[in-house]
């Protein structure tokens, strides 16, 4: 009997074992959304769009565009002065590449692109299936969308030139060999892109959606696009010798002037939209200029922010992202020296007056950091000036948090170096190698070798319109309206009017150096000096300072320092660099695309 | 522990009062010599002795003792009536090991002599004779077919990769690992002293585990008691290790020296004048121009380990039992290290009879491993050890801790505990119910029913605190040290907790049929089995603690405060079942089949089907070999073809699925939004990987059984490999794709065993070589349609990736002028060849290498000698065929190696074997893969050496104990690999900032009572 009851037991046991078979094995996923799932959510549908914003490459990481530009030099360079050196080729995209190893600049590659391009898609074909119980909202995100996939294909196109236009989710068997579109394509793709986005969505954004792309934004974005299309590079492919395909590069004929005309329409379109204006555009007299100027990019909120994004630190957990203390900062300060601003930047600032800095100038050169344009004084960290109060274990060294990045001489041929050098006794290997370190951008109350601050990057703000608005008059001619809305931000800045008696290529020069002192490390340099295609000027060695307090013949160190002048990075120029090399990898998968001229 | 050893020997002391009759006598071999250390036992009884070093015995047994039973291992048991004598002598013979061996198949055991698959063994008591705290670190050498890879020594994560045969597929290769007949249980942390044997099945005879098991199986069999009195085992090992290998970075003064040369190079001034040089090299001036050796500052020179193990054995004919705890403990090599492991074991298996025809098994195993680390990780700590800049001070001349390269890591504070802890404990628990049923009305037929249920439950903790490192600003007026401490790594304590609780449950249903029709045996297997994970963790932060002195959650501060969880589930489901036929045992066949289903897969490509066929042949068993080869008397020829499947990929490749960013959208001060992204695209038609696995084979003994030989020839191939299609699909199609069945791989070779066991006089020795040669080779693949032949995959073996090939240095300006170059490129820079012949340097010249880091030769011999007391034995292993790339961060960023400051091209040392100092990599050749940095790994290593000496029995014997050996051992004691010097070659990191292997010295004893 025994026996039987325990053959009953194994028995049952084949049968629980073998039973569940059909159900048994269908397990659901517990950590993801079936897709199914997703398509009818609107909630769910809204953090599919807030990734693609997680895309968008944003300027707070370590290595800035500044150092691919004449702005910056990186202190530890990461293969940037590659970029500077006209270096880069199909074979090696360096910093461009996907697989370069800091984790920020991936997103401005043609790979990140292109995979949050296909989000764009698959939301586009999805979202007409879905019903929404507030319709407002999915016109929302259907609008911030259309802005998106412009934003994505702006960027392209302004780093290769026309590219491959893909508005089609794919799926596994699908031929995926699409041929670069050209420039004109591409511009006409993105402004229509930023037009439908302009149709669905509020003129600005407000509380918790104050992140998200509004009308005031897609229109930005279309007069950026715009000036872009009527600027030298994209009218002018004589410089790609011998290329067969300059329809992929530029324009091939057409009215430059109509393109001026849109460039200034668009701009003119955000102005009257009225959603904007400039932060503390109409100072009283002594009111600091300077600190306004600087708040700018201080404050979480202003008056000016178009599209920005926001950052908490709690949540910011890429070591390469949303701490730009840290990274540039200087070293006596524990943090990184990072982007240094160049000496051809720091010069370029104008004196308080509106004339010319010029180290040739015996005034200017015994006490070059006096009288310069307030923005200066926001934007650059130099010697002598005042900062946040050194961390606890330097302050011994300088109660005073003065910036200290020159060399004092003491008696018995000794050389003390300041705490912010390539000397320092603080992480000297951090130290500036021009002079200079960056102070724009970063909230002086945050101890950046611990904390993140929490500012907001912007991508778009007001002042960028004012100056693409007067870029384009003065390209139509009409220097006065130029000259007009130019003021506007010289005003703010506490620097005088532009002459009236400027014009023409004087003129143009001034505005080209008022949009570099404004809208310095916006990452808009980078694509200016190929536009106006005067990067080959610019990039050319950079320059430094060098500060020397000397001894005097007492034997006390002097109190006034010297200043001399050096180069400490060299640069050079070649055309292939107004456009990134396609990857060959990428072209030999793909034997329709046509590599970009002189790679 | 103590108590309990002190009470049992009272005991055992009090058995021998039962006297009433005395036997002596010797024990002796067919040669002749005597046989020490022989268990002589009354039968049926616990009455017993063992025979001293001269073979002799003497036995006081109960007058009505019927038998005296002799045994000992590789001997042949003997049983001997008493009768009325009292001096029994006997003659032992040699066990003719190998073919009456029991060796572990799947489901079940088979007799050596009538196994037909591919099949080798290890034994528990090799293995511990590495004194490695991870059992996975004892197989290289052992196991003929078992390619191994030790590629970090860090207590806690010093798991050995293991292959069988090489690599087959591109995906997941680890094979399945099957412990005491349930399969995913961990190999590593089981107490050595537990492992009866380890097999592991290379052919198709693994097809009965079906999927999983493409990659082979490892089987391990844990000890179960025998019938016999309580036998009592105790191990203690003191240990001492440090790194095989740590390279020879540059000193201060050649540092200094090739930072001079970065500067000119650039452009700039030298920075070092020659003044500063000279007290780099004469260490006048401690404080300022200092000389450090940064491997020497944080290592010490020798950590110590333990390992103790305590175990119970016996048993009567209806219950027998093994019980054992064991506890280790590693400390990690730096100094007031932060990184400990510690491991807590308890094992008991049970085996009963309840009835004739009822027997239950069950077996409760448990562990706690318990991982200490420094907040800090060990890739951290050695990466700033190996880019320390000797030109600054670990610690300033008066004791305090100089400054950090950067995240405030000094590589002598960030070791230690300074930076908080992080304490990873798991507690394992293993468990395993069997009930087996002899069916009374069928004769051969039994059923039997297995439940083994393993938990796994893990308390993750890390609390950071600051630590404080000092800077150095000149002298004051007094000449005392202007110091500043500095805090770093984080302004205020913070901790993370996580638990993770994991189940597994394995039920399978088996019925076995076994008879002998006249000469012919037919054996039967079917089974079902179920096998279900599911899981669960959840983890919380906090910030801002006031103090450090309290590390739980109450007391962080609120802001910023984290949680998180997740959970996943999985199920496989088998049908399998064995056939086993022999004539005679001549002629023997097997046929194994598994009928598998796999959660991984879309529902109707979830099962799939894989049978296996296994043919032997005993030609020795003919008599015209009887005959005529007498020498070897036995010959067995084996061939075995059949199909497994692999289903290691990632979950979910069938469905179309999205997943949640790590990072969130913030659209306003405050607000965080969740970021949802797609998975991937999905393949519905995903399905198994197919191996299919040839292999041929003999094993003979020759000159009675003294000499074996085992050899395999294998031919596999793998298709429908899983692999991505991202060769061919370009990049702006934006797509992440999921995985296809598209690649066709070979992989063939052979492996070897050959031993030779004899003695002389009193010396007893063996001998043993084995050997495994494995090449693979890509049949069909997914290519890049533009790419130029030479840097296609299809004809070359897996994980081999595309390199520029560097033929030389230029010598001068005349060299670059001369040939193609790297724009840009400079004396001193690596030569590119210029493959394409285009005149040009680009992505298309670069071509496939065919090696990577695992060899394609493995090889180990082993020697054991014993004379009286004495036992020696020694295993050297070798690999060959594999490469490293080494491209350490040097620089600015950090210290060069010295052979590179030695080597160096300069304008003065033109014919340098090394580029020039390079900074980083802003040189074309650092950042572009190419193959000057590859270096052979090719070596021989000492991987074990033991040596022990048994106390005679007659003295152990006084104090109640029945054997007393004290041994001394050693692990990867010397290593020789001729092109590469500077690192252990099998560790992983290709820049060096890894953890290194270990060596270890290690003294033990071991008592049996």
């Amino acid at each position: 009997m025994k026996n039987k009851s325990y053959i009953l037991i194994v028995l049952t046991f084949f049968l629980l074992t073998g039973s569940c078979k059909k159900d048994f094995l269908t397990v659901t996923p517990l950590d993801q959304y079936a897709e199914d799932g997703v398509w009818k959510d609107p909630a769910l549908i809204q953090s599919f769009v807030n990734n693609i914003y997680l895309g968008i490459p944003h300027g707070f990481s370590a290595l800035m565009l500044s150092s691919c530009a004449d702005e910056s030099m990186a202190v530890w360079d990461w293969e940037s002065s590659n970029v500077t050196n006209s270096l880069l080729t199909p074979s090696y995209l360096g910093i461009f590449d996907l697989n370069f190893w800091t984790s920020k600049m991936r997103y401005i590659t043609w790979d990140t692109s292109y995979k949050n391009i296909r989000a764009c898609n698959i939301f586009l074909e999805k979202i007409e299936g879905v019903t929404f119980d507030d319709k407002n909202f999915k016109d929302q995100l259907t609008g911030e969308v259309h802005f998106l996939r412009a934003y994505y294909y702006h960027q392209l196109t302004s780093l290769y030139g026309g590219v491959p236009i893909i508005t089609k989710a794919y799926i596994l068997n699908d031929d995926f060999l699409a041929p670069r579109n050209t420039y004109d394509e591409c511009i006409k793709f993105v402004t229509e892109e930023c037009d439908k986005a302009a149709a669905l969505l509020p003129a600005s954004q407000s509380g918790n959606n104050k992140g998200r792309a509004s009308k005031a934004a897609a229109l930005t974005l279309k007069s950026r696009t715009l000036l872009y299309a009527a600027s030298d590079l994209a009218n002018n492919t004589t410089w790609a010798t011998g290329f067969s395909k300059p329809e992929l590069i530029g324009y091939v004929g057409g009215d430059r002037t109509a393109r001026w005309k849109a460039a200034k329409d668009a701009a003119k379109a955000v102005i009257d939209l009225g959603a904007n204006s400039l932060y503390k555009a109409n100072p009283v007299l002594n009111e600091n200029t300077s600190k306004n100027y600087g708040d700018i990019f201080l404050l979480t909120e202003t008056s000016e922010d178009i599209w920005v994004r926001f950052v908490l630190a709690q949540y910011e957990n890429d070591w390469d992202n949303g701490n730009p203390g840290l990274f540039n900062g200087p070293n006596g300060w524990h943090n990184w020296g990072g982007n240094t601003p160049i000496g051809q930047l720091v010069d370029d600032y104008e004196m308080i007056d509106g004339s010319k800095f010029d180290w040739n100038n015996p005034v200017h050169k015994a006490s070059p950091y006096e009288n310069r344009d307030p923005r200066f004084y926001a934007s650059i960290l130099y010697n002598g000036a005042k900062w946040r109060p050194r961390p606890a274990d330097v302050k011994d060294l300088d109660p005073n948090g003065i910036v200290q990045t020159g060399f004092y001489e003491k008696p018995g041929n000794v050389v003390k170096a300041g705490l912010d050098t390539k000397k320092s006794p603080i992480e000297d290997w951090n130290g500036t190698s021009t002079g200079y370190y960056l102070k724009k951008f970063i909230d002086p109350n945050v101890d950046a070798q611990y904390f993140k601050q929490e500012i907001p990057w912007r991508f778009m703000r007001y002042t960028e319109v004012i100056l693409n608005y007067a870029e384009a008059c003065i390209a139509l001619g009409q220097e006065t309206e130029a000259k007009t809305y130019l003021n506007m931000i010289r005003k703010r800045a506490g620097m005088p009017d532009i002459p009236a008696s400027e014009t023409g290529l004087l003129l143009l020069n001034r505005y080209r150096n008022e949009r570099r002192i404004e809208l310095a490390y916006e990452e808009q340099r980078y694509f200016d000096v190929r536009r106006w295609m005067i990067a080959p000027q610019v990039y050319t060695n950079a320059k430094a300072v060098n500060i020397l307090y000397k001894l005097l013949p007492d034997n006390t160190t002097s109190a006034t320092p010297t200043y001399s002048l050096s180069t400490v990075q060299q640069r050079s120029w070649k055309n292939s660099h107004y456009y990134l090399p396609i990857k060959l990898d990428e072209i030999n998968k793909n034997k329709n695309l046509i590599q970009n001229p002189l790679y | 522990m103590l108590l309990s050893l002190v009470l049992l020997m009272v005991l055992m002391t009090g058995m021998a009062f039962a006297q009433q009759k005395s036997i002596t006598g010797k024990v002796t071999e067919e040669s002749g010599a005597s046989v020490p250390g022989v268990s002589v036992l009354v039968k049926g009884t616990t009455t017993g002795t063992v025979t001293d070093v001269d073979g002799n015995y003497r036995l006081n047994v109960p007058a009505n003792s019927q038998v005296l039973s002799f045994s000992f291992v590789g001997m042949v048991s003997l049983e001997m009536p008493i009768g009325q004598k009292t001096v029994i002598n006997v003659v032992m013979k040699t066990e003719t090991t190998g073919i009456e061996e029991v060796i572990a198949i799947g489901y079940g055991t088979q007799r050596k002599v009538t196994s037909t698959g591919s099949i080798s063994l290890a034994k528990g008591e090799d293995l511990i004779k590495s004194p490695t705290m991870n059992v996975s670190n004892s197989l290289e050498g052992r196991l003929p077919g078992l390619v191994t890879l030790t590629t970090s020594g860090e207590p806690g994560y010093d798991g050995t990769t293991l292959r069988i045969r090489g690599v087959n597929t591109l995906g997941n290769n680890n094979p399945l690992i099957v412990v005491d007949g349930v399969p995913g249980r961990s190999l590593e942390r089981i107490d050595p002293s537990t492992i009866e044997n380890i097999s592991v099945l290379k052919d198709a005879s693994a097809a009965i585990y079906g999927a999983q098991a493409a990659n082979g199986v490892i089987l391990i069999i844990t000890k179960r008691g025998k019938v016999g009195k309580p036998t009592i085992s105790a191990n203690f090992n003191q240990g001492y290790s440090r790194p095989t290998r740590i390279p020879k970075m540059a000193n201060a003064f050649e540092y200094a020296t090739l930072l001079n040369e970065i500067d000119t190079y650039a452009g700039n001034n030298p920075r070092f004048n020659t003044d500063q040089l000279n007290k780099y090299q004469d260490g006048s001036d401690q404080w300022n121009n200092p000389n450090t050796d940064w491997f020497k500052e944080t290592l010490k020179p020798w950590s110590k380990q333990s390992y103790t193990n305590m175990s119970v054995s016996g048993g009567s004919e209806n219950m027998k039992y093994f019980v054992s705890v064991g506890a280790k403990s590693q400390d990690g090599f730096y100094y007031n290290s932060g990184t400990k492991y510690n491991q807590y074991d308890l094992r008991s298996n049970l085996d009963g009879n309840i009835n004739k025809y009822i027997s239950i098994g069950v077996d409760i195993s448990g562990r706690m491993e318990d991982r200490n680390f420094p907040t800090r990780s060990a890739g951290d700590i050695f990466r700033m050890v190996m880019r320390g800049k000797p030109i600054y001070n670990a610690y300033w001349p008066n004791g305090l801790p100089g400054p950090d390269i950067e995240y405030g890591n000094n590589p002598v504070v960030v070791s230690t505990k300074a930076t908080g802890y992080d304490r990873d404990k798991w507690y394992v628990l293993n468990s395993n119910f069997k009930l087996n049923i002899k069916i009374p009305w069928i004769q051969g037929m039994s059923l039997s029913g297995n439940a083994a249920l393993d938990k796994g439950f893990r308390f993750h903790k890390n609390f950071q605190i600051p630590w404080y490192l000092y800077s150095f600003s000149g002298m004051d007026a007094n000449n005392q040290p202007i110091m500043q401490k500095g805090k770093k790594g984080v302004d205020d304590p913070r901790l993370t907790e996580d638990m993770t609780d994991n189940m597994n449950i394995l039920l399978n249903g088996i019925v076995n049929y076994e008879r002998k029709f006249g000469d012919h045996n037919v054996k039967l297997m079917v089974g079902i089995e179920s096998i279900k994970g599911s899981g669960d963790n959840f983890s919380g932060f906090r910030r801002y603690f006031l103090s450090s002195t309290i590390d739980q959650m109450f007391a962080g501060g609120d802001k910023e405060k984290n949680t998180n969880g997740s959970a996943y589930k999985n199920a496989r489901l088998n049908y399998f079942g064995r056939v086993n036929y022999d004539y005679k045992e001549k002629y023997l066949a097997e046929f194994v089949w598994r009928y598998q289903g796999s959660y991984i897969f879309d529902e109707n490509n979830r099962f799939g089907f894989f049978p296996g066929v296994s043919l032997g042949y005993r030609v020795s068993e003919e008599n015209f070999w009887k005959d005529n080869i007498k020498f070897i008397n036995n010959f067995k020829l084996r061939a075995s073809y059949g199909q497994t499947g692999n289903d290691q990929i990632d979950e979910w490749q069938y469905l179309s699925s999205y997943g949640f960013n790590n990072n969130v959208f913030i659209t306003n001060t405050n607000i965080a939004n969740k970021a949802l992204y797609e998975s991937r695209i999905p393949n519905k038609n995903v399905t198994w990987e197919v191996a299919n696995q040839g292999d041929i084979g003999f094993d003979a003994e020759l000159f009675d059984s003294k000499f074996l030989v085992t050899a395999d020839y294998f031919d596999y191939r793998r298709s429908q490999i899983l692999w991505w299609k991202n060769a061919s699909v370009p990049v702006s199609a934006g797509l992440t794709l999921p995985r296809e069945n598209i690649g066709k791989v070979s992989n063939k070779g052979f492996d070897f065993n050959v031993e030779y066991r004899n003695s002389l006089n009193d010396i007893k020795y063996q001998v043993s070589l084995n050997g495994g040669y494995q090449k693979n080779k890509i049949v069909f693949w997914d290519e890049t349609p533009g790419a130029p032949d030479y840097q296609l995959s299809t004809g070359h073996p897996m994980n081999t990736s595309l390199y520029y090939k560097a033929i030389g240095i230029f010598k001068d300006q005349a060299a670059v002028d001369k040939y193609p170059h790297w724009t840009n490129a400079r004396p001193g820079d690596i030569i590119f060849e210029d493959v394409s012949l285009d005149g040009k340097i680009d992505a298309n010249d670069r071509v496939r290498i065919d090696k990577n880091d695992i060899p394609t030769f493995t090889t180990g011999l082993a020697v054991n000698v014993q004379w009286k007391g004495f036992d020696f034995s020694v295993l050297l292993v070798g690999s060959t065929g594999a490469v490293r790339y080494i491209n350490t961060e040097s620089g600015e960023i950090g210290n060069f190696l010295k052979d590179f400051y030695d080597n160096r091209w300069t304008p003065e040392n033109t014919d340098a074997s090394y580029p020039r100092t390079y900074n980083r990599d802003n040189v074309y050749w650092r950042p572009q893969q190419n193959t000057f940095w590859q270096h052979k790994t090719d070596n021989i290593r000492l991987k074990n050496i033991e040596l022990g000496y048994s106390i005679p029995a007659y003295l152990c014997q006084k104090v109640g104990i029945q054997k007393l050996r004290l041994y001394m051992n050693g692990y990867n004691m010397f290593t020789f690999s001729p092109d590469l010097k500077d690192f252990d070659p099998e560790q992983a990191r290709n820049d060096g900032q890894g953890y290194p292997l270990q060596k270890i010295a290690n003294f033990g004893i071991n008592v049996t009572f």
